[in-house]
């Protein structure tokens, strides 16, 4: 019974920062309908900056998402718009042309990094990395439930921007429908440029929290690439609450799957679910299959 | 038509006689493996550019190929040279599969759905011991010190392959493929089965990657998983190749096969030791610059927007005195 | 005329590069194999500055038969199909006598199909798994000891002091790993102790607690773990997390001994055993200097992947002095007769077990001792007695 409740603790709460990774590929996904594959590498270069201002000026990376999800906003805008909306009006034989592009990006952010930090392996250790709170056996690590919490707060955060302010609704209308958005006098240009800004922005913290607990180095993106739009596609495209779900699920089969199963396998567990979502469960595809 | 096609028959004479010419070990090594990126990105080529089909996994079917060749050796006891025989039928086989599986699936989610497919092969391989023997990998002996013959197997390869899709794509075959990519749902309207044709496309594109992957097996001597399995280093890497020579040219994907080699070669070694060390860890990053630049601004790839970079060249020469051509 | 002075000046710049390579006097060249970049980039460094502070060393005193040796690195990126491609160059373009290095497992596998395809003499130095050196193949040579022999000093530490009933193995899912794994579940049931769990896991993993809670639940004695540097501190730290308390923590070589675990693991580094195959303070000649050197040198410390490259070049400039000529079979000849003390202990190359061309070397235990990694087995070579039985609420609180 213990081992059944640890692992679902952990799972549950590495779930959290899954969902915070997840929830910015969904955002982009929902608007932009692409496939972000450069997303992991994104939270890469977050982890980067804020391993530097933590070996640098000493900054505990919680604070340092004040200045690493800024950064990642102007990265990801930037890359929206210098490299990704141009595409539209080039003419090419493959829809993926912005899907490709993302892979692109992603490799080259990846060698520069390499190129500026080389591949050895780079670790934020903190007081609290390895601290952990008990309730009776079972433990919760607390950098691990802090990103939980962030990662709710932070998700109802968007979830209210979304639905409350004019520039969420305006997000959420060119999701819906680019053309009638067009219609309605939003510069669809723009919104595609935040919402990359935003998703980006939201990987980073996923990054940053994730780095006391854990270490990086260059190749770290591809995996939560991979993570990224499993959990995207478990939740649904453009749902916030479900890019929540899907995070905790993915957590929770993971973990699982590690239990009882073999660790070894526990990312085919996650790649098997994700196939069987994506053809048994296409209620979430639906709105994309338009290609 | 018949001029055209003189300057490819150059192309392949001096690929033919390269390896009498240039009697380095070294260059021969380079140019083979130059030819089998030619026959792994040619047959991407064929279901992402042909057929729109774009695969995220074709590493599936190079890994599958490369370990029926290992497997003939250890599990079988046969030289693992049947692999290149049994290699590509078997991976035709699983990619049959993989096409009754993925094919009800669109667009971005096909692409999806074959990223997965490949990591569940490159995990289960690991962990499948008692077959695969995980990632203590294969290791054979090459049968031939010389590379003389691997390089004429894997240029009669790629021109198997290249001519093969040339014939495919000017048949019937050829003209449905490329309906189904410009509109799947007009081509079901005019009478064309699309899964049926898709399920071709792909069963072609896997039998010459797994072929490709047996000749791996072959030449390199040692695979593992991770090796072959890879979703970077074998299936983008083979959707990159074909998007920097032309995605859905007859010839880009060569092209594109022989940049990626040699840029990466040159830039790992340093240019061959010329410049200094550091060089060496940009190997990945200008090609992954000269992926950017290529979609941003030839779509087409170098072969696909030949016309228009042979424009340029000569805009900027007939720009002083006739600036008003157009 | 300011172009051509231009030209000129060019022209100069371009010689001026060129004429160092055009006058330096002939050398002889080795071809070295390490990961430089890629995952295992740490060790390779180590490895690297080892070789280059034992070539000095080499060079200082006179080379080579006068002339100087060369050392050409090579970097494989941690992948079998670049560690061949690196090999062909050395021995195709740059014409090196004799290839050494080999990190990886999979990586050392691939160069030395290489070297006995082309004849190419090859000295091995950290690369692992046993099959390496079970080919019969004659011109591929192990300086280092095979993974099977890695928990060698760690045996009769166990039959005599701890005595354990149970173990768990731990493993990365590498070819280094896997093997290890194999071998010392084999150890386990000559010394009849039993297997509760057997995992592996691939790198890269954030949450090992799914698994260690496994671990838990079946309560071993020992546990073995074959890990690299961040997921070993992973390991121990989730460890100290779920309060898993075997009489003891293993360390299968790797990871376990370098600075940056004990940095990563902190206090969970505490108390956890590695087997190793070298300590600074054995009695073999020249292995303190060398360590002390390298951390004044490179400010840093060094390990045994550092001591194997160092020998690694020693046992390489031996060999090139002995050899009749430079022929791949002379200098194979050569190897097979050697017998030369280095910094990482005698090496001789013979045949035992399954293995050819392979230098027998004792291993070690070493433990971490607050914050100092020590030789604790066997007993007449240890810096430090060993801490045994360990209270793990004491030593994590």
């Amino acid at each position: 019974m213990e081992v059944l409740i640890q692992t679902l603790v952990s799972g549950l709460l590495i779930g959290g920062i899954y969902a915070l990774i997840g929830i910015g590929m969904s955002l982009i996904m929902g608007v932009m309908k692409i496939i972000n594959l450069a997303h992991g590498q994104l939270m890469m270069v977050a982890m980067y900056i804020t391993y530097v201002l933590f070996e640098a000026l000493g900054l505990d990376p919680y604070f340092s998402l004040f200045i690493a999800m800024p950064c990642l906003f102007v990265l990801g805008a930037l890359i929206q718009k210098f490299l990704l909306n141009p595409l539209l009006k080039v003419d090419s034989i493959l829809p993926e042309n912005q899907v490709l592009m993302t892979v692109g990006v992603g490799m080259v952010l990846t060698e520069v990094i390499r190129f500026i930090f080389h591949s050895d392996y780079k670790s934020v250790k903190t007081s609290y990395s390895s601290s952990a709170i008990y309730m009776g056996e079972i433990s919760f690590n607390v950098p691990m439930v802090a990103a939980f919490g962030l990662a709710l707060v932070l998700t109802a955060a968007l979830f209210f921007f979304l639905l409350k302010t004019d520039l969420g609704k305006s997000v959420r209308a060119t999701a819906q429908n680019t053309d009638a958005a067009l219609l309605m006098g939003i510069n669809a240009q723009w919104i595609t440029v935040l919402t990359y800004g935003l998703g980006s922005a939201l990987v980073a913290a996923a990054g940053t929290l994730l780095l006391p607990i854990y270490y990086l180095f260059p190749d770290i993106g591809g995996p939560f690439t991979l993570k990224a739009f499993v959990i995207t596609m478990l939740g649904g495209m453009g749902s916030t609450v479900g890019a929540i779900l899907g995070g905790i699920v993915l957590g929770i089969a993971e973990s699982l799957g590690a239990t009882y199963i073999s660790m070894m396998l526990k990312d085919a567990v996650a790649m098997v679910i994700f196939l069987l979502v994506l053809i048994f469960l296409p209620g979430g595809l639906k709105t994309l299959t338009k290609v | 038509m018949k001029s055209s096609l003189w300057p490819f028959l150059i192309v392949l004479a001096l690929i033919a006689l390269f390896p009498v010419a240039v009697t380095s070990e070294y260059y021969r090594h380079i140019f083979i493996i130059s030819l089998m990126w030619v026959v792994i990105g040619s047959s991407w080529n064929l279901l992402a550019g042909y057929t729109g089909q774009v695969s995220f996994g074709h590493a599936i079917f190079f890994g599958t190929g490369a370990y029926t060749a290992g497997l003939c050796m250890t599990k079988l006891g046969i030289s693992a040279w049947w692999g290149m025989l049994l290699g590509g039928p078997i991976s035709l086989l699983v990619g049959l599969v993989i096409g009754w599986i993925c094919f009800r699936l669109r667009g971005p989610y096909f692409a999806l759905a074959t990223i997965a497919i490949g990591e569940i092969f490159r995990l289960v391989t690991t962990d499948w011991r008692s077959l695969t023997e995980g990632m203590e990998g294969i290791l054979i002996i090459q049968t031939f010190r010389s590379k003389l013959p691997y390089y004429y197997l894997a240029f009669g390869l790629a021109i198997l392959c290249t001519f093969g899709i040339y014939r495919v794509m000017k048949s019937k075959w050829g003209y449905y493929f490329v309906a189904i990519r410009e509109d799947q749902d007009v081509a079901e309207h005019i009478g064309i089965s699309a899964f049926r044709y898709k399920s071709l496309s792909l069963m072609i594109s896997s039998f010459f990657t797994g072929t490709a992957g047996a000749f791996y097996m072959n030449y390199m001597a040692f695979i593992d998983p991770h090796v072959v399995f890879s979703l970077h280093d074998i299936s983008i890497m083979a959707i990159l190749v074909a998007i920097i020579g032309g995605v859905g040219t007859m010839w880009g994907p060569a092209v594109g096969a022989f940049i990626m080699v040699w840029l990466q070669e040159t830039f790992r070694s340093a240019f061959f030791g010329l410049m200094p060390r550091w060089v060496s860890e940009a190997h990945v990053l200008v090609f992954g610059l000269l992926v950017i630049f290529v979609i941003r601004y030839l779509a087409n790839g170098i072969i696909g927007d030949w016309p228009k970079i042979k424009r340029l060249w000569s805009k900027d020469r007939e720009l002083s005195y006739s600036s008003s051509g157009n | 005329m300011k172009k051509t002075l231009g030209l000129l000046a060019c022209l100069a710049a371009i010689v001026g590069l060129l004429a160092p390579g055009v006058s330096a006097q002939e050398t002889i060249k080795v071809g070295i194999i390490l990961p430089l970049t890629g995952a295992q980039a740490a060790f390779g460094e180590i490895e690297k500055n080892s070789f280059e502070m034992a070539l000095e060393e080499i060079n200082a005193a006179g080379g080579i038969k006068g002339k100087k040796l060369e050392l050409i690195f090579e970097d494989d990126t941690g992948k079998p199909e670049v560690a061949r491609s690196a090999a062909e160059k050395l021995i195709n373009k740059d014409k090196v006598v004799m290839l050494g290095g080999g990190y990886g497992s999979s990586e050392t596998f691939a160069i030395a199909g290489v070297a006995q395809q082309s004849r190419m003499p090859f000295l091995v130095n950290t690369g692992s798994a046993d099959k390496i050196t079970e080919q019969k193949w004659d011109y591929v040579f192990r300086l280092n000891p095979p993974a099977s022999d890695y928990p060698g000093g760690l045996e009769s530490f166990l039959t005599e002091v701890v005595k354990p009933k149970t173990a768990a193995i731990l493993y990365e899912d590498s070819n280094f790993g896997t093997s290890s794994s194999q071998s010392f579940e084999e150890t386990c049931e000559r010394l009849g102790i039993k297997v509760l769990v057997k995992e592996g896991y691939s790198k890269g993993g954030v949450d090992f607690k799914p698994l260690l809670v496994k671990v838990k639940q079946a309560n071993p004695d020992l546990i073995y773990m074959i890990s690299y540097v961040m997921d070993a501190a992973l390991l121990m730290n989730q460890s100290m997390e779920l309060r898993l308390m075997p009489k003891l923590f293993v360390g299968g070589g790797a990871g376990f001994t370098m600075p940056e675990f004990q940095k990563n693991a902190g206090k969970a580094a505490n108390m956890v055993f590695s087997a190793t195959l070298w300590y600074q303070t054995l009695p073999y000649p020249g292995a303190k200097e060398y360590f002390d050197k390298y951390v004044k040198k490179h400010g840093k410390e060094t390990e045994y992947h550092g001591a194997e490259a160092h020998a690694a070049a020693v046992v390489i400039a031996d060999t090139l002095k002995r050899a009749k000529s430079l022929s791949p079979d002379d200098l194979r000849q050569a190897l097979s007769e050697t017998d030369v003390k280095t910094v990482f202990g005698p090496v001789k190359f013979t045949a035992y077990e399954k293995m050819t061309n392979q230098n027998k070397l004792p291993t070690y235990l070493v433990q971490w001792i607050d914050g100092k990694l020590e030789l604790v087995w066997p007993k007449d070579v240890a810096s430090k007695p060993y801490v045994f039985p360990i209270d793990w609420e004491k030593i994590w609180k």
